[in-house]
């Protein structure tokens, strides 16, 4: 379903504070070539700076890249405009991200809603899409709660129910634990691996090993470029208390 | 759709909604309170020119030059009672003719006396300057004919001479020493356009007048012609009329200035007509100010609007929204303040403006032209002034926009 071929992402960054115009050049993806197939769920590892977040970005149609090409079912992202991708964004993708970003001040259910707004979906279905995402995360209890009225597990849930209303291909997580307990981070965690057994592909980008264990496939990541890419038990070793290999 | 979830985002902040919304508010209540009060005090000179008779013609006499000298309009009597009958015998277009000879006088009645404007006309003056009598009754044309001392009086002069409210009709009253016998009294006109108190007049036969108390050595010479026209329509042509025909007893020289000048009301509307136009581009040029004011006030919200949302506007754009569909939402948003705005401004606008037509006695007219065109104004104010903030949203990159703190 993903097929990325020596993936470049090169950023223009402006001289520093003496403003003299001579850019710096980062490569944030030094030639990534990546398949992922459907129903898989896959966690990309690596330390900050390693290319994981550009990563997801170019996954996530957000970013194009500057060299090499990106197909998702086919299609060659690369190619594609503003509009398209974010036409693409609304019909395949989820998105599910660290800091939850639900809309302050909007009960759960329309946080939900969201995405129908700029899809194919006819209006008078949203309400039941929504609150079906809802209960599929188990909180259909709790759609009337505005987000500062719920728990960041509950948060998270409500904003992975809004990655799952369109009814994606593909659901993309940034560091979906990074602000949760471990307690809770093992809750969230179980409702990816509940919607990966239903057939959903997901990717999860985490420094947490504990979090790519529950993967079935870890991409390591170092300076750009994919260094290790396997099972987790091998990727990872043997150590589940040590943090991500240097 | 759009504009429910706009009227959601501004709900969410209802305190800045409504401040933002003030500017607006103000800008279009003060222009809908204004223009109420200036057009309410135009329809009521307009509806006095129009009490004046707006198919009336005057002809006055015009500037002679003797030895050098000029005299200016009217200086000389150079119209006679001839040329007033020549017009109605041989002009088309006009319906009745009258004429007047007037002077001030003091007029006494027992010990009371009073300097007022004895106007000798005949009986057709009360006709064709649409003025009828409140009580008693016109002189008719055998007392024209047999300058009979009857006398007319107006409403101001009856207050003078008559304090105690005493029915003035049969009492006798006296003009430059001659005795007259009051007959009836005119309806109360009011001032005219100028503050010239119409009121302030007596009205004796022409024939009277000239031969009894004006005392001219110039027999026949009148100060001034009134026409009426058989239409409004017809001012013109009746105008052009009167022109031939005075022209031509007067002998006046082809290509000459003639010693006369016919006006009509119609100018006098016109003019009034243009000083209306000029208060209402004054009123428009305020108008602009106020709502640019209040524009630019709805912009700078939004623009701190749009930064403080950034983080929204990612989220948006992350699960699916096009820049188009932002950029709809943030004009939408402007539009929403500027013209509920403009609504709750027009309804305090004519709030305010009843209520000064009441404390004040002015009257008051509430143009719905003047509502619907500040209310496009203010929606169109809402459409510029959100523009940019609403590009500058729209403009946003996703990734830069979900990391914005």
């Amino acid at each position: 379903m993903i097929e990325l071929d020596d993936v470049w992402k090169v950023y223009a960054v402006d001289g520093g504070a003496a403003g003299n115009g001579a850019g710096v050049a980062v490569e944030a993806l030094r030639g990534v070539t990546l398949r992922i197939e459907t129903g898989e769920l896959v966690a990309i590892m690596g330390a900050s700076g390693s290319g994981k977040s550009t990563l997801l970005n170019v996954l996530g149609c957000l970013d194009r890249p500057t060299r090499g090409t990106y197909r998702l079912d086919g299609v060659d992202v690369g190619r594609l405009g503003a509009d398209a991708r974010a036409e693409l964004r609304a019909a395949k993708l989820g998105f599910v991200f660290q800091s939850f970003n639900l809309l302050a001040r909007t009960t759960a259910l329309e946080n939900v809603e969201l995405p129908l707004l700029y899809g194919h979906v006819p209006p008078a279905e949203h309400r039941t899409r929504a609150r079906a995402a809802l209960a599929a995360v188990g909180i259909a209890t709790l759609a009337d709660r505005l987000p500062n009225q719920l728990s960041g597990g509950q948060q998270q849930r409500v904003a992975i129910a809004r990655a799952l209303v369109n009814r994606p291909r593909l659901v993309l997580a940034d560091e979906p634990t990074g602000n949760l307990d471990t307690a809770t981070s093992r809750e969230i965690m179980r409702v990816f691996r509940a919607l990966h057994a239903e057939g959903l592909t997901i990717v999860i980008v985490t420094h947490e090993r504990m979090v790519a264990r529950d993967a079935e496939r870890v991409v390591l990541m170092r300076d750009g470029v994919v260094i290790d890419d396997g099972p987790p038990a091998r990727v990872l070793g043997g150590s589940p208390a040590a943090g991500p290999p240097a | 759709m759009t504009v429910l979830t706009a009227w959601r985002a501004l709900g969410r902040n209802p305190t800045r909604s409504v401040l933002t919304m003030l500017g607006v508010v103000i800008g279009v209540g003060a222009v809908i309170a204004m223009v109420s009060v200036g057009q309410g005090a135009d329809a009521s000179v307009q509806a006095q020119i129009a009490s004046m008779g707006t198919n009336v013609v005057m002809v006055v006499p015009g500037a002679t030059t003797a030895g050098g000298v000029r005299s200016g309009w009217g200086g000389v009597s150079t119209l006679t009672v001839g040329d007033a009958k020549a017009i109605e015998r041989e002009c088309p277009s006009v319906a009745a003719v009258t004429w007047i000879r007037r002077e001030v006088a003091q007029v006494t009645h027992g010990n009371l006396n009073w300097a007022t404007a004895i106007q000798g006309s005949p009986p057709s003056f009360g006709r064709v300057r649409d003025w009828p009598v409140g009580s008693g009754r016109f002189f008719t044309q055998s007392e024209e004919d047999s300058a009979a001392k009857v006398a007319v009086l107006g409403r101001t002069l009856v207050d003078q001479l008559f304090p105690s409210g005493q029915d003035p009709i049969g009492a006798t009253i006296r003009i430059k020493n001659v005795p007259f016998l009051v007959i009836g009294v005119l309806s109360p006109r009011g001032q005219t356009g100028w503050g010239q108190d119409q009121d302030d007049i007596v009205l004796v036969p022409f024939s009277t007048a000239e031969r009894r108390v004006l005392g001219t050595g110039i027999l026949g010479t009148v100060n001034m012609i009134f026409v009426s026209a058989v239409s409004p329509a017809a001012i013109e042509s009746a105008e052009e009329e009167i022109r031939k025909v005075v022209s031509a007893r007067h002998r006046t020289p082809p290509g000459e200035d003639p010693d006369f000048t016919v006006r009509s009301m119609a100018e006098m509307y016109e003019t009034s007509l243009a000083a209306s136009r000029i208060m209402s581009r004054l009123l428009a040029a305020i108008a602009s100010i106020s709502l640019l004011v209040g524009g630019i006030g709805i912009m700078n919200i939004l623009l701190v609007s749009v930064t403080e949302r950034t983080r929204e506007i990612g989220i948006r754009l992350a699960v699916g929204a096009k820049a188009r569909h932002i950029l709809l939402q943030f004009l939408v948003e402007s539009l929403v303040l500027s013209t509920v705005g403009g609504v709750v401004g027009t309804a305090l606008g004519v709030g305010a403006a009843v209520l000064i037509g009441r404390l004040a006695e002015w009257p008051i007219l509430v143009s719905p032209v003047a509502v619907g065109i500040a209310l496009a104004f203010a929606a169109a104010v809402g459409l510029v002034f959100g523009a940019y903030p609403a590009r500058r949203a729209a403009s946003l990159d996703p990734i830069v926009a979900l990391r914005h703190e």
